[in-house]
């Protein structure tokens, strides 16, 4: 029907539209502003930032974004479906702690891992548990969860710093997870991050739980009507969330070997500000997972002009905050000049 | 009607120029310059399909879009800036939304006055609020209280306080746009009465509306467009509504008859759905079958129980009690999966809010309940569901340029039938249908009212519930009429007449009385 090759046929269907050319198919697609951003950055960072162009410089980049991103892999879900998540930063902090117990109570790594990850996991399941079954927004929720967990987590670390010492052979094969290089050259922390974001696109463009995410997040009545079960939806996103986050605690720790109760906080407005820069609505239905990776990649490049420079991370902070607003204002130009609704 | 002639205020009347008009987004052209113009004091009518224009020309004419070329001018004063702001001070031009967007936790006086609040700026005075608000009632002669709370009042009547706050800013011009979609025919009543009173007053209306007996009472003048050009206008009194028609859809319509010439099935067969004494919120003791391959309509007024019949029948809202059967076996859909499952479809009257799904794409709309046919290895095959998509599409003719657009890009009519596409996708027994055709225009009607038959002749159940009286009348073997909850009368069709049925659903039987 799409182009009609038979005019005649259809005398009262409008003339159709010419295909879109690649670049207007571009400057359609949700990512585009961003990744225009990006690039401007990019250029930017070689001009004015020395020692900027460079494999190791962009490894080192990868590496500091690398929790943040996985972070916000978990983050995007959450706000397709038109929920939030404040406690993310909180729950890392209790990923790290959990496993910096386990670690120190001489338990294999991988369980140790393992457990911090599983820490995540039920605390992420709470937040949607809660959200869906007292029926408030999550804002209230994951807003109260961040104290919460963040407590329990200081409850838990007892107030005192927990270092893993690297003469232990399990320690050190643990930090292999956060310090160490595949093929001598990836970082082993970037490597995990790409994993999870391809195999987090993948569940959200190509499952079945990807579209239901979608259509929750749209209208969840009308999903709802379509039979969806649309709490199931929203308290998996909560779930993947906090593991995700877990996850992320994990590799902090195995990449510092030090862990305190206090450890995280603040990496949820991060996570947040990427997955928004990225192009999801804060109304749900709209995001993507390469749009998010622009954004973590995004927050992570700026930052690292701004090192380079020397300038202070006090002044990355007004920039990073900066960077969202103008970065949403700028998709809503874009989409109002290209005609998209 | 009024003589214009006789009414001294259309001197101070808006008369509207709208000359060489154009909109494009992007590379769809909304509007093609359309020239047309508006006499002061009219009543000017302007009909089109879905799609055609129409939205667009009155979101220019409320400054609420601007156009890509063309010219408006009021009163000889040509726009400069398309704002809705703009337009009302020094042009005195208001829309009357479908969407009606007020305060609602303010009293009907305050949101009637809202901006222009009488008294010192920061501390406007109460009293004279609610004066004003009430002299604003009486002249359009509605009589409500002004200090009521608008979340209490039903949609028609927070209708009318729109209207009132557009005069309250002097409008000379309304825009009235698709006013009686959410009305019943005795509120539509009301409306008109008050469109009268707007008249006498002097104000110039722009009606929008796809409903033809209304537009011939109340209009002087009908324009239409169709795929965003203006293709004709007549004085309202030299014009027949099949010519109006004829131009709406640039085509002749099938005659209406889409009902069932062969006699309604006979009742000795097993019914594909019958209830006994089911209730559950806003209806009660609700006995209904519905046999294969027939259509049964569901009249009443808005708040008879009609809507939440249907949703209760398809488990989006719980039923407390009686029995529910489904080709004989024991029914009972406890969530809409239960009734998908089931093969029952449910067309939602709230479009908008329940039905469509916003963010998606025609095709995901479209395919959302056969996702799980299209899996392999827990991967969806895309391109298969892209076919699916684009076989349901062609198949409902929805007009589309690629069902890879956003469905919000779509008209209403063509939205409509993306998500029957969807129902259809189940191979539905059972189809629960409510208001199939609001918001829908006269060519997709008559296709929609087609696609009905042919599958209730291919043995569907149809249960539609609907406002529009002539839409039952035409579509249904059987007239079921609520009221408060209850049935309160079944009309074969061959004896359905609106009066019959109007006269049962507003009946003496349990409605709260009325003077």
């Amino acid at each position: 029907m799409a182009q009609m090759t038979a005019p005649a046929a259809a005398p009262k269907a409008p003339a159709a539209d010419p295909r879109p050319s690649l670049f207007q198919r571009f400057l359609h697609a949700r990512e585009a502003s961003t990744f225009l951003a990006l690039v401007v950055l990019f250029a930017l960072g070689t001009l004015i930032a020395p020692g900027f162009l460079g494999t190791n410089n962009f490894l080192t980049v990868g590496q500091q974004i690398a929790q943040i991103g996985i972070m916000a892999i978990g983050v995007t879900f959450v706000i397709i479906n038109a929920e939030i998540d404040l406690s993310v930063g909180s729950i890392y902090g209790l990923g790290a702690v959990v496993a910096g117990l386990l670690m120190t109570s001489d338990v294999a790594w991988p369980l140790a891992a393992l457990g911090g990850i599983a820490a995540g996991a039920v605390a992420g399941l709470l937040n949607g548990l809660m959200t869906v079954g007292f029926g408030i927004p999550s804002f209230i929720v994951t807003l109260g969860t961040l104290s919460v967990y963040r407590g329990v987590t200081l409850l838990l670390s007892g107030g005192s710093p927990i270092s893993l010492s690297s003469s232990d052979p399990n320690v050190a094969e643990f930090n292999l997870l956060g310090q160490g290089k595949l093929f001598g050259l990836l970082p082993m922390q970037l490597v995990i991050f790409a994993l999870v974001a391809a195999l987090g696109a993948i569940v959200l463009s190509r499952s079945r739980y990807g579209f239901n995410t979608y259509a929750v997040g749209g209208s969840a009545e009308a999903a709802r009507l379509c039979g969806i079960n649309t709490a199931r939806v929203k308290i998996t996103a909560f779930t993947l969330s906090g593991t995700l986050a877990g996850l992320a605690g994990v590799l902090g720790l195995s990449f510092l070997s030090y862990v305190q109760g206090v450890t995280g906080t603040g990496m949820e407005l991060v996570a947040i500000s990427a997955v928004i820069i990225g192009g999801a609505a804060l109304f749900g239905g709209s995001g993507t997972m390469l749009g998010t990776v622009i954004g973590v990649a995004f927050i992570g490049v700026l930052q690292n002009i701004l090192n380079l420079r020397g300038i202070s991370s006090f002044w990355q902070t007004v920039a990073t905050g900066g960077v969202i607003v103008l970065a949403v204002a700028a998709d809503n130009w874009l989409r109002r000049r290209s005609g998209r609704r | 009607m009024t003589s214009p002639a006789t009414i001294t205020a259309s001197t101070t009347a808006a008369a509207v120029e709208v000359t060489g008009l154009s909109k494009h987004f992007g590379s769809v052209r909304a509007l093609q310059d359309v020239t047309l113009s508006v006499p002061a004091g009219s009543l000017t009518a302007v009909m089109g399909e879905n799609g055609a224009g129409k939205s667009t020309l009155m979101k220019i004419l409320a400054g609420l879009d601007s156009p890509t070329t063309g010219t408006v001018r009021v009163d000889g004063d040509e726009v400069r800036r398309f704002d809705p702001a703009n337009l009302l001070s020094r042009h005195r031009v208001a829309l009357v939304p479908q969407e009606l967007a007020l305060a609602q936790d303010r009293t009907v006086a305050e949101n009637i006055m809202l901006g222009v609040e009488p008294g010192s700026r920061p501390f406007p005075h109460r009293r004279r609020i609610d004066e004003r608000a009430a002299e604003l009632l009486d002249r359009l002669a509605v009589r409500l209280d002004p200090r009521r709370s608008v979340r209490d009042l039903d949609a028609a009547t927070q209708q009318l306080v729109v209207i009132a706050r557009s005069l309250a800013r002097e409008a000379r011009l309304m825009i009235l746009d698709e006013p009686t979609s959410i009305l019943s025919p005795a509120e539509s009543e009301r409306l008109f009465e008050v469109i009268h009173s707007l008249r006498a007053d002097g104000v110039t209306m722009l009606y929008v509306s796809h409903r033809m007996p209304e537009v011939f009472a109340l209009s002087q003048h009908i324009h239409v467009l169709r795929d965003g050009r203006h293709v004709g206008h007549w004085p309202t009194v030299e014009v027949s509504p099949d010519t109006v028609v004829a131009a709406m859809v640039g085509r002749e319509l099938a005659a209406e008859s889409a009902r069932h010439d062969t006699p309604a099935p006979t009742a000795t067969a097993t019914p594909r759905l019958r209830t006994r004494g089911i209730r559950g919120t806003g209806f009660t003791d609700v006995d209904l079958d519905v046999a294969p391959g027939e259509v049964v309509g569901v009249a009443g007024l808005p708040d008879s129980g009609r809507i939440e019949l249907l949703r209760g029948i398809f488990g989006a809202d719980p039923i407390s009690g009686g029995e529910l059967q489904l080709d004989g076996r024991t029914f009972t859909a406890k969530t809409p999966r239960d009734a998908i499952d089931a093969q029952v479809a449910y067309l939602p009257g709230e479009r908008r809010q329940q039905g469509i799904l916003p963010t998606m794409s025609v095709a995901d709309n479209v395919n959302i309940l056969t996702l799980g046919r299209r899996q392999r290895f827990g991967l969806l095959r895309r391109r298969a569901l892209r076919r699916d998509a684009d076989k349901r599409a062609r198949e409902l003719r929805v007009k589309t340029s690629s069902t890879s657009q956003g469905i919000t890009q779509l008209s209403g009519g063509n939205q409509q039938k993306a998500l029957l596409a969807r129902w259809l996708s189940i191979e539905p027994r059972l189809m629960l249908l409510d208001e199939p055709t609001r918001g829908v225009d006269v060519g997709a009607k008559a296709e929609i009212y087609r696609l009905f038959r042919s599958l209730a002749d291919a043995g569907v159940a149809i249960l539609v519930s609907s406002s529009d009286l002539p839409e039952l009348l035409t579509i249904s073997d059987r007239i079921v009429v609520m009221a408060a909850g209850r049935v309160v009368g079944v009309i074969p069709a061959s004896e359905a007449t609106e009066e019959k049925v109007m006269a049962l659903a507003t009946g003496a039987h349990t409605m709260k009385e009325k003077a």
